[in-house]
Protein backbone atom coordinates (compact mmCIF):
# COMPACT_ATOMS: atom_id res chain seq x y z
CA UNK A 1 0.00 0.00 0.00
CA UNK A 2 1.47 3.58 -1.00
CA UNK A 3 1.55 5.65 1.77
CA UNK A 4 2.07 8.92 -0.03
CA UNK A 5 -0.63 11.73 0.48
CA UNK A 6 -3.21 11.43 -1.72
CA UNK A 7 -4.05 14.55 -4.23
CA UNK A 8 -7.68 15.09 -6.13
CA UNK A 9 -8.01 17.63 -8.98
CA UNK A 10 -11.58 18.89 -9.99
CA UNK A 11 -12.47 21.71 -12.12
CA UNK A 12 -16.15 22.71 -11.66
CA UNK A 13 -18.17 25.33 -13.41
CA UNK A 14 -21.37 27.28 -12.30
CA UNK A 15 -24.82 28.39 -14.28
CA UNK A 16 -24.78 31.81 -12.49
CA UNK A 17 -21.12 32.63 -11.93
CA UNK A 18 -20.24 35.74 -9.44
CA UNK A 19 -16.32 36.67 -9.75
CA UNK A 20 -14.70 35.93 -7.10
CA UNK A 21 -13.93 39.07 -5.84
CA UNK A 22 -10.90 38.82 -2.95
CA UNK A 23 -7.25 38.13 -4.59
CA UNK A 24 -6.16 35.65 -1.63
CA UNK A 25 -7.42 34.49 1.06
CA UNK A 26 -6.22 31.35 3.54
CA UNK A 27 -8.23 30.05 6.41
CA UNK A 28 -8.08 27.51 8.63
CA UNK A 29 -5.18 25.23 10.42
CA UNK A 30 -4.34 21.40 9.59
CA UNK A 31 -5.20 20.11 12.96
CA UNK A 32 -6.79 16.39 13.63
CA UNK A 33 -10.29 16.16 11.44
CA UNK A 34 -9.18 19.64 10.00
CA UNK A 35 -8.38 21.41 7.16
CA UNK A 36 -7.25 24.95 6.02
CA UNK A 37 -7.88 26.19 2.14
CA UNK A 38 -6.30 28.85 -0.04
CA UNK A 39 -8.95 30.63 -2.37
CA UNK A 40 -6.91 32.68 -4.63
CA UNK A 41 -8.49 34.50 -7.84
CA UNK A 42 -7.33 33.03 -11.42
CA UNK A 43 -8.77 33.71 -14.59
CA UNK A 44 -10.29 30.08 -15.34
CA UNK A 45 -13.12 31.31 -17.82
CA UNK A 46 -15.66 31.47 -15.07
CA UNK A 47 -14.53 28.27 -13.91
CA UNK A 48 -13.64 26.87 -10.30
CA UNK A 49 -10.30 24.39 -10.12
CA UNK A 50 -9.87 22.30 -7.09
CA UNK A 51 -6.69 20.74 -5.69
CA UNK A 52 -7.16 19.15 -2.50
CA UNK A 53 -4.23 17.35 -0.25
CA UNK A 54 -5.26 14.61 1.66
CA UNK A 55 -4.55 11.14 3.60
CA UNK A 56 -7.87 9.93 3.19
CA UNK A 57 -8.29 7.45 0.42
CA UNK A 58 -11.50 6.47 -1.59
CA UNK A 59 -13.89 9.62 -0.61
CA UNK A 60 -13.14 11.41 -4.07
CA UNK A 61 -16.51 11.23 -4.95
CA UNK A 62 -18.05 12.88 -1.36
CA UNK A 63 -14.90 15.71 -1.76
CA UNK A 64 -16.59 16.56 -5.74
CA UNK A 65 -20.20 16.48 -4.40
CA UNK A 66 -18.89 18.60 -1.21
CA UNK A 67 -16.78 21.18 -3.58
CA UNK A 68 -19.96 21.52 -6.57
CA UNK A 69 -22.30 22.23 -3.52
CA UNK A 70 -20.01 25.01 -2.38
CA UNK A 71 -19.74 26.24 -5.98
CA UNK A 72 -23.29 26.24 -6.87
CA UNK A 73 -24.70 27.99 -3.36
CA UNK A 74 -22.06 30.26 -3.95
CA UNK A 75 -21.41 30.79 -7.13
CA UNK A 76 -18.09 31.33 -7.04
CA UNK A 77 -16.23 31.60 -10.42
CA UNK A 78 -12.35 32.49 -11.64
CA UNK A 79 -10.66 30.98 -8.36
CA UNK A 80 -8.58 28.46 -7.19
CA UNK A 81 -9.31 26.48 -3.84
CA UNK A 82 -6.32 24.50 -2.88
CA UNK A 83 -7.17 22.00 0.61
CA UNK A 84 -4.82 20.77 2.95
CA UNK A 85 -7.09 17.78 4.78
CA UNK A 86 -6.19 15.85 7.66
CA UNK A 87 -9.03 13.42 7.79
CA UNK A 88 -11.61 16.57 7.85
CA UNK A 89 -15.88 15.27 7.83
CA UNK A 90 -18.03 16.65 4.57
CA UNK A 91 -19.31 19.21 7.22
CA UNK A 92 -16.34 20.64 8.37
CA UNK A 93 -15.54 21.21 4.81
CA UNK A 94 -18.34 22.89 3.71
CA UNK A 95 -18.17 25.32 6.75
CA UNK A 96 -14.28 26.08 6.48
CA UNK A 97 -14.99 26.21 2.78
CA UNK A 98 -17.53 29.24 3.85
CA UNK A 99 -15.96 30.87 6.82
CA UNK A 100 -13.03 31.48 3.94
CA UNK A 101 -14.71 32.82 1.92
CA UNK A 102 -16.49 35.34 4.69
CA UNK A 103 -12.99 36.16 5.71
CA UNK A 104 -13.18 38.63 2.35
CA UNK A 105 -15.60 40.84 3.21
CA UNK B 1 -7.27 51.04 14.45
CA UNK B 2 -8.80 48.24 12.80
CA UNK B 3 -11.81 46.21 14.66
CA UNK B 4 -10.83 42.64 13.25
CA UNK B 5 -7.20 43.59 15.57
CA UNK B 6 -9.35 44.97 18.36
CA UNK B 7 -11.64 41.88 18.40
CA UNK B 8 -8.49 39.60 18.48
CA UNK B 9 -7.23 41.01 21.46
CA UNK B 10 -10.31 39.80 24.01
CA UNK B 11 -9.75 36.27 22.51
CA UNK B 12 -8.44 33.84 24.44
CA UNK B 13 -4.85 32.85 23.94
CA UNK B 14 -5.44 29.15 24.24
CA UNK B 15 -7.94 29.03 22.06
CA UNK B 16 -6.11 31.19 19.65
CA UNK B 17 -4.33 29.77 16.36
CA UNK B 18 -1.01 31.00 16.05
CA UNK B 19 -1.47 33.33 13.23
CA UNK B 20 -4.40 35.26 15.47
CA UNK B 21 -1.79 35.27 17.94
CA UNK B 22 0.97 36.70 15.61
CA UNK B 23 -1.36 39.14 14.78
CA UNK B 24 -2.81 40.19 17.95
CA UNK B 25 0.90 40.97 19.93
CA UNK B 26 2.06 43.50 17.54
CA UNK B 27 0.28 46.88 16.97
CA UNK B 28 -3.01 47.31 14.57
CA UNK B 29 -2.42 46.63 11.02
CA UNK B 30 1.70 46.03 11.24
CA UNK B 31 2.17 42.31 10.91
CA UNK B 32 3.45 41.45 7.77
CA UNK B 33 3.72 37.78 7.59
CA UNK B 34 6.94 36.43 6.02
CA UNK B 35 7.13 32.54 3.83
CA UNK B 36 3.52 32.42 5.24
CA UNK B 37 0.44 30.46 3.47
CA UNK B 38 1.10 32.31 -0.01
CA UNK B 39 4.60 30.77 -0.47
CA UNK B 40 3.12 27.15 0.06
CA UNK B 41 6.71 26.18 1.76
CA UNK B 42 5.14 22.71 3.32
CA UNK B 43 7.41 19.80 4.61
CA UNK B 44 8.88 17.93 1.97
CA UNK B 45 9.26 14.66 4.54
CA UNK B 46 5.40 14.32 5.60
CA UNK B 47 3.81 14.03 2.21
CA UNK B 48 6.09 10.38 1.52
CA UNK B 49 4.98 9.47 5.22
CA UNK B 50 1.11 9.94 4.05
CA UNK B 51 0.68 12.58 6.43
CA UNK B 52 -0.99 15.82 6.34
CA UNK B 53 1.19 18.75 5.16
CA UNK B 54 0.39 22.77 6.02
CA UNK B 55 0.84 25.02 3.92
CA UNK B 56 3.19 27.32 6.84
CA UNK B 57 4.06 24.08 8.07
CA UNK B 58 2.89 24.73 11.42
CA UNK B 59 4.73 28.58 11.89
CA UNK B 60 3.90 32.09 11.10
CA UNK B 61 6.75 34.16 10.97
CA UNK B 62 6.60 37.95 10.34
CA UNK B 63 7.56 41.46 11.39
CA UNK B 64 5.59 44.27 13.28
CA UNK B 65 5.87 47.10 14.89
CA UNK B 66 5.47 47.65 18.67
CA UNK B 67 4.85 51.81 18.74
CA UNK B 68 8.45 52.17 16.80
CA UNK B 69 10.20 49.04 17.36
CA UNK B 70 10.49 46.77 14.91
CA UNK B 71 9.48 43.38 16.66
CA UNK B 72 10.05 39.80 14.84
CA UNK B 73 7.05 37.27 15.58
CA UNK B 74 7.36 33.68 15.36
CA UNK B 75 3.92 31.56 16.53
CA UNK B 76 4.37 27.90 16.45
CA UNK B 77 0.86 26.24 16.09
CA UNK B 78 0.12 23.49 18.33
CA UNK B 79 -2.56 22.02 16.33
CA UNK B 80 -0.75 20.87 13.59
CA UNK B 81 1.28 17.82 14.42
CA UNK B 82 1.78 19.34 17.95
CA UNK B 83 3.41 22.05 16.67
CA UNK B 84 6.48 19.82 16.02
CA UNK B 85 9.34 20.82 14.93
CA UNK B 86 10.46 20.12 11.60
CA UNK B 87 12.57 20.67 8.59
CA UNK B 88 10.64 23.77 7.21
CA UNK B 89 9.41 24.70 10.20
CA UNK B 90 13.05 25.11 12.01
CA UNK B 91 14.42 26.64 9.60
CA UNK B 92 11.47 29.42 9.19
CA UNK B 93 12.01 29.85 13.26
CA UNK B 94 16.27 29.97 12.69
CA UNK B 95 15.86 32.28 10.11
CA UNK B 96 13.04 34.64 11.76
CA UNK B 97 15.47 35.24 14.19
CA UNK B 98 18.67 35.54 12.27
CA UNK B 99 16.66 38.44 10.51
CA UNK B 100 16.05 40.06 13.60
CA UNK B 101 19.46 40.24 14.57
CA UNK B 102 20.89 40.67 10.84
CA UNK B 103 18.26 44.15 11.01
CA UNK B 104 19.90 45.10 14.33
CA UNK B 105 22.93 44.93 12.95
CA UNK B 106 22.01 46.79 9.98
CA UNK B 107 20.12 49.82 11.92
CA UNK B 108 23.11 50.11 14.20
CA UNK B 109 25.73 50.23 11.33
CA UNK B 110 23.70 53.01 9.66
CA UNK B 111 23.09 55.11 12.97
CA UNK B 112 25.36 53.45 15.59
CA UNK B 113 23.48 56.27 18.01
CA UNK B 114 19.91 54.30 17.53
CA UNK B 115 17.63 54.92 20.71
CA UNK B 116 16.71 51.63 21.92
CA UNK B 117 13.11 51.90 21.41
CA UNK B 118 13.38 51.69 18.00
CA UNK B 119 15.63 48.41 17.83
CA UNK B 120 14.44 45.64 16.88
CA UNK B 121 13.41 42.90 19.42
CA UNK B 122 12.51 39.14 18.97
CA UNK B 123 9.13 37.31 20.38
CA UNK B 124 8.45 33.41 20.27
CA UNK B 125 5.15 32.28 20.67
CA UNK B 126 5.32 28.42 21.81
CA UNK B 127 3.40 25.86 21.14
CA UNK B 128 5.21 22.98 20.83
CA UNK B 129 6.40 19.51 22.05
CA UNK B 130 9.69 19.66 20.67
CA UNK B 131 11.46 17.30 17.57
CA UNK B 132 8.89 16.49 14.85
CA UNK B 133 9.43 12.85 14.86
CA UNK B 134 8.90 12.29 11.49
CA UNK B 135 11.69 14.38 10.33
CA UNK B 136 13.75 14.16 13.27
CA UNK B 137 17.47 14.99 12.11
CA UNK B 138 16.07 18.09 10.38
CA UNK B 139 14.16 19.41 13.60
CA UNK B 140 17.10 18.32 15.88
CA UNK B 141 19.27 20.40 13.73
CA UNK B 142 16.93 23.15 13.74
CA UNK B 143 16.88 22.77 17.73
CA UNK B 144 21.02 23.74 17.83
CA UNK B 145 20.41 26.30 14.80
CA UNK B 146 18.27 28.25 16.59
CA UNK B 147 20.30 28.03 20.15
CA UNK B 148 23.23 29.38 17.89
CA UNK B 149 20.94 32.34 16.72
CA UNK B 150 20.20 33.06 20.00
CA UNK B 151 24.13 33.47 20.87
CA UNK B 152 24.19 36.24 17.98
CA UNK B 153 21.25 37.77 19.71
CA UNK B 154 23.22 38.33 23.13
CA UNK B 155 23.86 41.77 23.82
CA UNK B 156 21.92 43.50 20.93
CA UNK B 157 18.24 41.44 20.41
CA UNK B 158 16.44 40.70 23.48
CA UNK B 159 14.08 37.61 22.91
CA UNK B 160 10.83 37.29 24.54
CA UNK B 161 8.84 33.87 24.88
CA UNK B 162 4.90 33.58 25.18
CA UNK B 163 4.17 30.06 26.51
CA UNK B 164 0.35 29.77 26.56
CA UNK B 165 -1.46 27.43 23.93
CA UNK B 166 -2.38 24.16 24.54
CA UNK B 167 0.29 21.71 23.99
CA UNK B 168 2.60 23.69 26.01
CA UNK B 169 6.39 24.22 25.38
CA UNK B 170 8.03 20.67 25.88
CA UNK B 171 11.07 18.62 24.80
CA UNK B 172 14.10 20.51 23.00
CA UNK B 173 12.33 23.00 22.61
CA UNK B 174 11.82 23.38 26.55
CA UNK B 175 15.64 24.23 26.53
CA UNK B 176 15.22 27.10 23.68
CA UNK B 177 12.64 28.61 25.76
CA UNK B 178 14.45 29.05 28.90
CA UNK B 179 17.37 29.94 26.71
CA UNK B 180 15.31 33.32 25.92
CA UNK B 181 15.85 36.44 27.68
CA UNK B 182 12.47 36.66 29.53
CA UNK B 183 9.12 34.27 29.57
CA UNK B 184 5.45 35.16 29.61
CA UNK B 185 3.47 32.51 30.74
CA UNK B 186 -0.62 32.25 31.54
CA UNK B 187 -1.80 29.84 34.07
CA UNK B 188 -3.04 27.43 31.40
CA UNK B 189 0.70 27.57 29.43
CA UNK B 190 2.84 24.38 30.39
CA UNK B 191 6.80 24.35 30.43
CA UNK B 192 8.97 21.10 30.60
CA UNK B 193 11.82 18.90 29.22
CA UNK B 194 9.57 15.65 29.34
CA UNK B 195 6.32 16.04 28.47
CA UNK B 196 4.35 14.26 31.03
CA UNK B 197 2.70 11.24 28.85
CA UNK B 198 6.41 10.50 27.73
CA UNK B 199 7.42 10.04 31.60
CA UNK B 200 4.36 8.25 32.26
CA UNK B 201 5.18 5.61 28.92
CA UNK B 202 9.27 5.42 30.63
CA UNK B 203 8.36 5.36 34.37
CA UNK B 204 5.18 3.98 35.12
CA UNK B 205 2.11 5.64 36.19
CA UNK B 206 3.42 5.52 40.17
CA UNK B 207 5.92 7.99 38.97
CA UNK B 208 3.64 10.15 37.41
CA UNK B 209 0.22 9.82 36.23
CA UNK B 210 -0.37 11.68 32.98
CA UNK B 211 -3.87 11.41 33.08
CA UNK B 212 -4.06 13.53 36.34
CA UNK B 213 -4.52 17.16 35.37
CA UNK B 214 -4.49 18.64 38.42
CA UNK B 215 -0.58 17.33 38.67
CA UNK B 216 0.31 17.92 35.28
CA UNK B 217 -0.60 21.49 35.75
CA UNK B 218 1.06 21.97 39.48
CA UNK B 219 3.98 20.28 37.59
CA UNK B 220 4.67 21.76 34.64
CA UNK B 221 1.75 24.88 34.48
CA UNK B 222 2.45 28.63 34.72
CA UNK B 223 1.21 28.92 38.25
CA UNK B 224 4.24 26.73 39.30
CA UNK B 225 6.72 28.00 36.63
CA UNK B 226 6.03 31.40 38.60
CA UNK B 227 6.46 30.12 41.87
CA UNK B 228 9.93 28.59 40.61
CA UNK B 229 10.81 31.64 38.79
CA UNK B 230 11.00 29.71 35.34
CA UNK B 231 8.63 32.49 34.11
CA UNK B 232 8.96 36.09 34.92
CA UNK B 233 5.85 37.32 34.37
CA UNK B 234 2.06 35.47 34.63
CA UNK B 235 -0.71 36.70 32.52
CA UNK B 236 -4.77 36.56 32.38
CA UNK B 237 -5.65 34.42 28.74
CA UNK B 238 -6.35 36.96 26.49
CA UNK B 239 -4.12 37.80 23.38
CA UNK B 240 -4.20 41.61 24.77
CA UNK B 241 -2.77 40.23 28.69
CA UNK B 242 -0.25 38.92 26.70
CA UNK B 243 0.46 41.77 24.50
CA UNK B 244 0.51 44.00 27.23
CA UNK B 245 3.28 41.93 29.32
CA UNK B 246 5.02 41.71 26.00
CA UNK B 247 4.86 45.46 25.24
CA UNK B 248 5.87 46.04 28.57
CA UNK B 249 8.81 44.46 28.79
CA UNK B 250 9.89 46.00 25.88
CA UNK B 251 9.53 49.23 27.03
CA UNK B 252 12.91 48.23 29.22
CA UNK B 253 16.12 48.43 28.53
CA UNK B 254 18.02 45.74 26.37
CA UNK B 255 20.40 44.98 29.46
CA UNK B 256 17.52 45.01 31.73
CA UNK B 257 15.16 42.28 30.05
CA UNK B 258 18.29 40.15 29.45
CA UNK B 259 19.32 40.70 33.40
CA UNK B 260 15.26 38.74 33.56
CA UNK B 261 16.69 35.59 31.83
CA UNK B 262 17.13 32.58 34.21
CA UNK B 263 20.66 31.51 32.29
CA UNK B 264 24.31 33.70 31.96
CA UNK B 265 25.67 34.42 34.95
CA UNK B 266 27.42 33.02 37.89
CA UNK B 267 25.48 34.91 40.48
CA UNK B 268 22.48 32.87 38.85
CA UNK B 269 23.86 29.94 38.64
CA UNK B 270 24.95 30.10 42.16
CA UNK B 271 20.90 31.24 43.44
CA UNK B 272 19.86 28.19 41.47
CA UNK B 273 22.30 25.78 43.55
CA UNK B 274 20.43 27.36 46.79
CA UNK B 275 17.15 25.95 44.71
CA UNK B 276 19.23 22.33 44.35
CA UNK B 277 19.97 22.54 48.28
CA UNK B 278 16.82 23.23 49.33
CA UNK B 279 15.60 20.46 46.93
CA UNK B 280 18.13 18.03 49.48
CA UNK B 281 17.07 19.15 52.70
CA UNK B 282 13.36 19.13 52.41
CA UNK B 283 12.79 15.86 49.55
CA UNK B 284 9.68 17.51 48.36
CA UNK B 285 7.30 14.80 46.91
CA UNK B 286 5.02 16.93 45.44
CA UNK B 287 4.56 20.76 43.75
CA UNK B 288 3.49 21.56 46.89
CA UNK B 289 5.90 20.80 49.14
CA UNK B 290 8.11 23.26 47.22
CA UNK B 291 5.11 26.12 47.13
CA UNK B 292 5.17 25.79 51.08
CA UNK B 293 8.82 25.75 50.79
CA UNK B 294 8.92 28.80 49.03
CA UNK B 295 6.62 30.70 52.43
CA UNK B 296 3.40 29.80 50.89
CA UNK B 297 1.35 28.68 54.20
CA UNK B 298 -1.61 27.07 52.22
CA UNK B 299 -0.26 25.77 49.06
CA UNK B 300 -3.61 24.25 48.20
CA UNK B 301 -5.25 27.42 48.14
CA UNK B 302 -3.17 28.26 45.61
CA UNK B 303 -3.88 26.39 42.41
CA UNK B 304 -8.15 27.09 42.64
CA UNK B 305 -7.83 31.22 43.32
CA UNK B 306 -8.24 33.86 41.27
CA UNK B 307 -5.22 35.33 39.23
CA UNK B 308 -5.68 38.80 40.65
CA UNK B 309 -5.45 37.09 44.05
CA UNK B 310 -2.86 34.70 43.37
CA UNK B 311 -0.08 37.48 41.97
CA UNK B 312 -1.01 39.36 45.12
CA UNK B 313 -0.82 35.99 47.72
CA UNK B 314 1.93 33.98 46.46
CA UNK B 315 5.76 33.97 47.38
CA UNK B 316 7.92 32.88 44.75
CA UNK B 317 11.31 30.42 45.17
CA UNK B 318 13.07 33.48 43.75
CA UNK B 319 12.31 36.02 46.53
CA UNK B 320 13.88 33.37 49.19
CA UNK B 321 16.91 32.45 46.98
Amino acid sequence: MSRNLHEINFEFKTENPTDFSGEFVHFGVVGSGDMEVILEHKDLGGAVRAKIVTPVTGYDEVWRRVLERFVIDTGVANASIEINDNNATPVVVSLRLRQALSEID
Amino acid sequence: MSSKWENIQKRSFLESNARTRAIGLVDPDTFTELAGPRHRISSPHLPLLGEAVEFDDGIVTGVGFVGKKPVFVASQEGRFVGGAVGEVHGAKLVNIVRMARKAYDEMLTANPDLPEEKRPAMVISFETGGVRLHEANAGLLAHAEVMDQFQDCKGKVPIVALIGGRVGCFGGMGFVAAATDAIIMSQFGRLGLTGPEVIEEEMGKDEFDASDRALVYRTTGGRHKYIMGDCNVLVADSIAAFRIALHEILLKPYCEIAAMSCIGSLEKIQSQLKLVDLCVETAPKDARDVWKSAGNENPDDLTDMPLDEFLKTVKRLTDRC
